[in-house]
This record gives structure tokens, C-alpha cells and sequence, in this order.
């Protein structure tokens, strides 16, 4: 290895401090090149969006039936997107804990199977996971449904819930988990008034990772809610979202107010997107920072 | 238990109570974690085979390896083949990737060996958020802005190369694959650049400071420390990376042109198979049109399962190596 070094580092000439300088510039390149894309989407949407979004209107009336029509807001779309969101995590997080405690806490077989299920489903394609619901869900019951939306969105969280809480829950420090057991705690009192409270930042973060993730996909409502143009909280019935909005909007963006519609639920959408994306690395962010202080 | 000898009796008696009301409510715990971790699995294994059984009736009529290897997409006719479809996945994939990979690494290195400490974790997100950006936005932004804008560049390459190898070579509509490439370039970029960062973070600091005090410059550092030692790890980076790509749907199928053949040239439109499904799905009317498109669905899962198996092995094996090895 020495005398490799030796030869590898001849002395410091001119040519080697270019080349150095080369690859330093390259890279900053590379990372300006990256971020190319996420200035100028972010640009042109706020720029062609604002304006929709100024208006009251817009979130609060219903896109007109006929997507040429001048007029209309995404009322239905964002309320359909909440209410999907919000069942889907309510589905997904109990779930999500259950499968993470139960793998570090009681391990076996069950629980390898079920992290190998996990593992497999976070690299699984979205529209993927729409089949399954298609399938299993909107078949069975015959017709399209916010609930089959639901079920869907909350099988995309779900990995990354159980993830994210699981890496979390196996860095609880071993003095506390000790101390825990010395105090003759319970397993569950342990888990519940200790590990999970020591790691509630880093859980949230993840939850809210998954949120932020369900939250922008298009591909699995298409199977499961289908998307309409009406306001409904049914969730037995068909029911919008942004993302749905966004892309039949843009599917007809040769009339300029399907285009101008979709713009401003794409603006709106980024901002819900970026606020769940954002709180959650600030709380790990601020544990972090904190922990360091101390 | 031993110490109880040396303890007089009531805490004997208090440990025994604590014990069975603790032994009660860990039983109850541990009954709900493995009925939602047991429900949880069925639910997901039931919806996988309820897939692969309505996808049947089509497998039955062209045969597993007829409908993989079928090149002929036709509603109309009841003919139904896959592999446009699959070509256009790996194709688009692989245009994701000879873009994507050398501009992650490039960003990994900035991040773990030449920017300075105080501004690795705030570039770090910067390229995360690139992540968080919904697919469906992206394809907006694609349909409207990147395909016009890459239309001149598509024909300047398809008059001069175009004109000796087919491949690079007209039409140019501007959607097709090669759009669909760079959007998904776009895609994958933060999450091949964070597993290669990763990598490189975990390269021993040691190896690195011997380069440096040798007389090495930061590029010595990466050339022969960073890079080969991280090896293993930009692997099942770039697996990753592949798999992700495979499976974009939303923006790929606004930016690819929706074609059922075949493209002769990288700039011709056509499909891959997740934008086949997206595209076709709500309109499929035809005889075993919607059973067709479940099982381009069933495709598409097998290989994105093979191919992120495949990062999981390769990231296990490197892991576990260096683990033992430090």
C-alpha cells in the first residue's frame, strides 16, 4: 500500500492541482445541474399558478363538468385529497407502529415475513399497488370508491412509516432500555411510556414522510377512486383528488383554462407536498440540534 | 429473583403482582401487534394472487412466455403481447440512468468530500426535495416546457448522427422515450445520489486523512479511497436507482408519446409498461383489455421485485463485509 502511495502521489505539480480543480468544479456542476429542474418547475408552476390561487373561488367552488369551460375551482379535489390522506393515515400509522414494535419487540418468524413484505413493498411501483386494490377492492365491490383510494394510499405509507419507526425504536439508548427493565416495567409499559416517547420526533417525521408521499400520487387513484367533477364526502363514491385533477387537466392542456386549472392545483399541491415534506425533517432537524446542545 | 433472599417479604409479594398484571397486559400487547402484523401480511399476499388471478385469463390465452415475448398490441383485435412495452421500460430506464448516475455520484462526492461541513446537510436536502416533487407535477412541467424545449435538440442530433446509426434517428415529435429518460433522470437523482452519499460517508475516515496527508489532493481521495472502497454500495445504488425508474408512471406516460409499437429510434413515442396501464386503463372496453393491461401490471411487479431484491442482496452482502471488516 506504501510504496503504491508513493507512486500514485507524485509530487504536487501544476497538472495535478488542475485536475483537482477539474473534479471539484464538475461536482459543483453536477449539483447546480440537479437543481436545475426543481427551481425551474417550482418557478414556472408558481408563476402560471399564483394567480389561480389568489382567487377565493378556486378553493372553493367545483371544476365546471365540461373541462373547457371557463370558471371553477378544486374544491372537490382538495377536500377528496384530505379525506383519502386522512383515512389512508389512519390506516397505515396503527399498522405501520404495530409492524415495526412487533419486529424489534417479538421477532420470529411472523415478523421477518412481514419486514421481507414491507422491504418488497417499499420498492414496489405506485401504480402497482393501484392493481392490487383494483383487483382485490374495486372488484369486489363492484364499483370505483374513495375507500379503495383509501386503501390504496395507505399501502404506499405504509413502508415508510414502518421503516423510519423501526430504524427509530432500535436506536432507543440501551441504559434507558436497561433502566426500563430494571424499573420492572412490562414490555408493553416499556415500549409505550418509554421507547415510543424517547423516539415520538423521529416516528413523526417518518409518518409525516408518508404523508407527503401519499399525498402527490396520481397513479393508484386511477384504478381505485377514479376522480369525478362533483363534491362528495361519500366515500363509498368516486372521488377526486389534486393529483387526478392535475393530470386530466393537463391531458386537455390545449384549452387554456383546463391548463390554468391545473397549474394552480399543482401549486397548491407542491405547497401541501413541501409544508408535510418540510415540518417533518425540521422536527428531526431540531431533535437533532438539540441533542447535541445538551 | 436471587436478591429476594436478602429483601424482607412485602416487596416479594408487590414484584409478584407486578409481574402477573405485567405478564397480562404483555400478552394483550403482544396479541394485537401480531393480529395487525399477521392481518397486515394476508391482506397483502390476498391482493397479490387476487392480481396474478385476474391477469389469468390472459396468460391462459397467449401463454406466460407468448405474452412477455408478443410484440403485437392490438385492443381491437383481442392480440395482446408485452414486449413494447417492457423494451420501453428498460430502454427509458437505462436513458434515466447514463444520465442520473454519473451526476448523483458527482453530487455524493460534493457532499462527503469538498463542500464544506456546515453546508453538506442543507445541500443534502436541496437534492431530497427533488424527490418530494409529486410525479404528476413533474410531468406537467415535462409536457409543457421540457418536451418543446428539447425538440431542437432532438432534431440537431437526429440530422447528424441520426443519419448513420437508425437508432438516433428521426421522427422527432418531441414526447418519446428520450424525453420520458430525462424526466425520470430527473426522478431518480435524489435517491441514487442519497444511497451513494450514504456509501461514501461510511468510507474510514483514516484511509482518507492518509491520502490527504500523503500529499493527496481531494480528487486523489476519491480516486483511490472514496470510489473503490464505496464500489459495493454505488451498485445497489444504481439497482435502486433502476428500480424506481421502471416503475414512474404519471410523468413518463405525459412525456413518452403513447405509442403501442414499437419506436425504431430513440426519439420515436411509444410506451413503457406502467405508462401503458396509466394511459389505457379507464378506456380499456375491448374483450380482455383491462385483464390485459392487470397483467402487464403482474410483469411490471416480477421485475421491479427482482430487480430491488437484487439492491437488497447487494447492499446486505456490502454492509455485512464491511461490518466484519472493520
Amino acid at each position: 500500500m506504501a510504496s503504491d502511495a508513493v507512486v500514485v502521489f507524485a509530487p504536487t505539480s501544476r497538472w495535478r492541482r488542475r485536475k483537482a480543480n477539474l473534479f471539484a468544479f464538475l461536482a459543483a456542476f453536477a449539483f447546480v445541474l440537479a437543481l436545475i429542474p426543481l427551481v425551474a418547475v417550482f418557478g414556472y408552476i408558481f408563476v402560471n399558478g399564483i394567480h389561480s390561487l389568489l382567487s377565493v373561488d378556486f378553493l372553493i367552488q367545483d371544476p365546471p363538468a365540461d373541462l373547457s369551460a371557463t370558471g371553477g375551482g378544486v374544491r372537490n379535489a382538495l377536500i377528496g385529497t384530505l379525506e383519502m390522506t386522512g383515512l389512508a393515515s389512519l390506516i397505515a400509522v396503527p399498522i405501520g407502529l404495530a409492524v415495526a414494535i412487533f419486529a424489534i419487540e417479538v421477532g420470529g418468524g411472523l415478523a421477518r415475513g412481514a419486514r421481507f413484505l414491507i422491504d418488497v413493498l417499499a420498492g414496489l411501483p405506485s401504480i402497482v399497488v393501484g392493481i392490487f386494490v383494483y383487483a382485490s377492492v374495486v372488484v369486489t365491490q363492484g364499483h370505483f370508491s374513495g375507500l379503495a383510494g383509501s386503501l390504496a394510499l395507505a399501502i404506499v405509507m405504509l413502508p415508510v412509516v414502518t421503516v423510519s419507526a423501526e430504524e427509530i425504536l432500535r436506536l432507543t439508548p440501551r441504559p434507558i432500555a436497561e433502566g426500563a427493565r430494571a424499573l420492572g416495567l412490562a414490555r408493553w409499559r416499556a415500549v409505550l411510556s418509554v421507547f415510543v416517547p424517547i423516539g415520538l420526533s423521529g416516528i413523526v417525521t417518518g409518518i409525516l414522510l408518508g404523508v407527503s408521499r401519499a399525498i402527490g400520487e396520481t397513479a393508484p387513484l386511477i384504478f381505485t377512486s377514479l376522480g369525478n367533477n362533483f363534491f362528495t364526502l361519500d366515500i363509498n363514491q368516486p372521488m377526486q383528488a389534486l393529483p387526478l385533477l392535475i393530470y386530466r387537466n393537463a391531458l386537455n392542456s390545449g384549452f387554456a383554462t383546463a391548463r390554468d386549472r391545473a397549474f394552480g392545483a399543482a401549486l397548491l399541491l407542491i405547497i401541501i407536498v413541501f409544508g408535510f415534506n418540510l415540518v417533518g425533517r425540521w422536527l428531526t432537524a431540531r431533535r437533532r440540534l438539540a441533542g447535541s446542545s445538551r | 429473583m436471587t436478591q429476594s433472599a436478602e429483601v424482607p417479604e412485602p416487596p416479594r409479594l408487590d414484584l409478584g403482582g407486578l409481574r402477573r398484571r405485567g405478564w397480562t397486559g404483555d400478552l394483550t400487547f403482544r396479541a394485537i401487534l401480531s393480529t395487525l402484523t399477521l392481518g397486515i401480511t394476508v391482506v397483502l399476499g390476498v391482493m397479490m394472487v387476487e392480481s396474478f388471478i385476474s391477469a389469468s385469463p390472459v396468460y391462459q390465452k397467449f401463454g406466460i412466455i407468448g405474452f412477455i415475448t408478443g410484440s403485437t398490441w392490438a385492443p381491437s383485435f383481442t392480440v395482446y403481447g408485452a414486449w413494447a412495452f417492457i423494451y420501453g421500460t428498460f430502454l427509458t430506464s437505462l436513458i434515466a440512468l447514463v444520465i442520473a448516475v454519473p451526476v448523483s455520484v458527482l453530487i455524493a462526492l460534493l457532499l462527503t468530500e469538498l463542500a464544506p461541513a456546515r453546508l453538506r446537510a442543507p445541500l443534502g436536502i436541496a437534492v431530497d426535495l427533488l424527490a418530494a416533487v409529486p410525479s404528476v407535477v413533474y410531468g406537467l412541467w415535462g409536457l409543457l416546457v421540457l418536451v418543446p424545449a428539447m425538440r431542437p435538440l432532438e432534431q440537431a442530433i437526429a440530422g447528424t448522427l441520426g443519419r448513420v446509426v437508425p437508432f438516433f434517428g428521426p421522427p422527432t415529435p418531441g414526447s418519446s422515450y428520450f424525453a420520458a429518460g430525462v424526466i425520470l433522470a430527473v426522478m431518480i437523482v435524489p435517491i441514487v445520489s442519497a444511497v451513494t452519499r450514504e456509501v461514501f460517508a461510511s468510507t474510514p475516515r483514516l484511509q482518507r486523512e492518509a491520502v490527504l496527508a500523503l500529499g493527496g489532493t481531494r480528487w486523489d481521495v476519491a480516486r483511490t479511497v472514496t470510489l473503490p472502497i464505496g464500489r459495493a454500495g454505488l451498485l445497489a445504488a444504481v439497482v435502486l436507482g433502476l428500480g424506481r425508474a421502471m416503475g414512474e408512471t404519471i410523468a413518463v406516460t405525459m412525456v413518452i408519446g403513447n405509442s403501442d409499437n414499437i419506436g425504431k429510434s430513440i426519439f420515436s413515442p411509444g410506451f413503457t409498461l406502467a405508462s401503458v396501464i396509466a394511459n389505457e386503463f379507464n378506456e380499456a372496453t375491448e374483450t380482455l383489455h383491462p385483464e390485459a393491461l392487470i397483467a402487464l401490471g403482474t410483469v411490471l411487479l416480477v421485475m421491479s421485485v427482482l430487480v430491488n431484491g437484487a439492491a437488497i442482496a447487494i447492499r446486505n452482502r456490502f454492509t455485512g463485509g464491511s461490518r466484519s471488516g472493520f
